[in-house]
């Protein structure tokens, strides 16, 4: 009994590691969406890791998964309505904006040369 | 042009042969600026220079242990959450966005190199 659920258990606990590190990597990009300024959102920063901290050493799996789902709701609630997304990424303002032409198109250099000249 | 063509058979330049150390175009194209961004990539030195500035102004890290293929969590002993700090660090130096799963998985100083490499709008 033990193998196997040794081996779940570890797998259980690798995707809620990975839940956690993407929940703080989406905070964490909040939190500098609504401090903009540098010496609030190292404050505010700093905060958030205390939390995660706060409940680094907790075991139990249940307690866990509710604690993540507590915690990705507190996110949904504070997402910021008009993050900063790099430009050229989606839902930034150059995403699509000069897309490449159809392939066979091309342009002729005859600078408006014309048959009968 | 008669003239011309008579001047410049007179004048003799020294011939320069290639020194021992070899034609090395590198350098050479260290002043020129590709004002297209195109052909405007990053050279490999030039990100882990960047890369390693990085790592290196994070507080929690010792400066003398950093190279370029140093691993975040067991050779600099750094935690899971560091690394996602370390990883968002990177993302703002060189103003790329990172998706989720792909940022989880850059582990060490050799990975985010080669990413950030690869990447075709890494600033």
């Amino acid at each position: 009994m033990s193998g196997a659920t040794t081996a779940v258990y570890l797998a259980r606990r690798a995707a809620q590691k990975e839940r956690v590190r993407i929940l703080y990597r989406c905070a964490l990009k909040d939190t500098l969406n609504w401090a903009v300024h540098r010496h609030i959102f190292y404050q505010d920063a700093s905060d958030l890791r205390e939390k995660f901290e706060a409940n680094k050493h907790v075991e139990d799996l249940d307690t866990i998964d509710k604690m993540i789902a507590a915690g990705e709701a507190t996110y949904d609630k504070w997402r910021h309505p008009d993050p900063y997304i790099v430009p050229w990424a989606p839902g930034g303002s150059k995403f699509t904006r000069n897309p490449f032409p159809p392939s066979g198109i091309e342009i002729v250099y005859d600078y408006g040369r014309e048959e009968n000249d | 042009m008669a003239l011309r063509a008579t001047v410049l058979r007179h004048i003799r330049l020294p011939v320069q042969t290639l020194t021992a150390i070899g034609s090395r175009p590198q350098p050479q194209w260290s002043f020129l600026r590709l004002f297209s961004s195109h052909d405007d990539h990053l050279t490999k030195e030039e990100v882990i220079d960047r890369v390693l500035d990085v790592v290196k102004s994070f507080p929690k890290v010792d400066r003398s242990r950093v190279t370029p293929d140093v691993h975040f969590q067991k050779y600099l002993g750094l935690d899971s959450l560091d690394n996602v700090e370390i990883v968002m660090a990177l993302e703002e130096e060189f103003k790329l966005e990172i998706p989720d799963k792909e940022a989880d998985k850059i582990d060490s100083c050799n990975l985010a190199i080669e990413y950030i490499y690869n990447h075709p709008m890494a600033g």
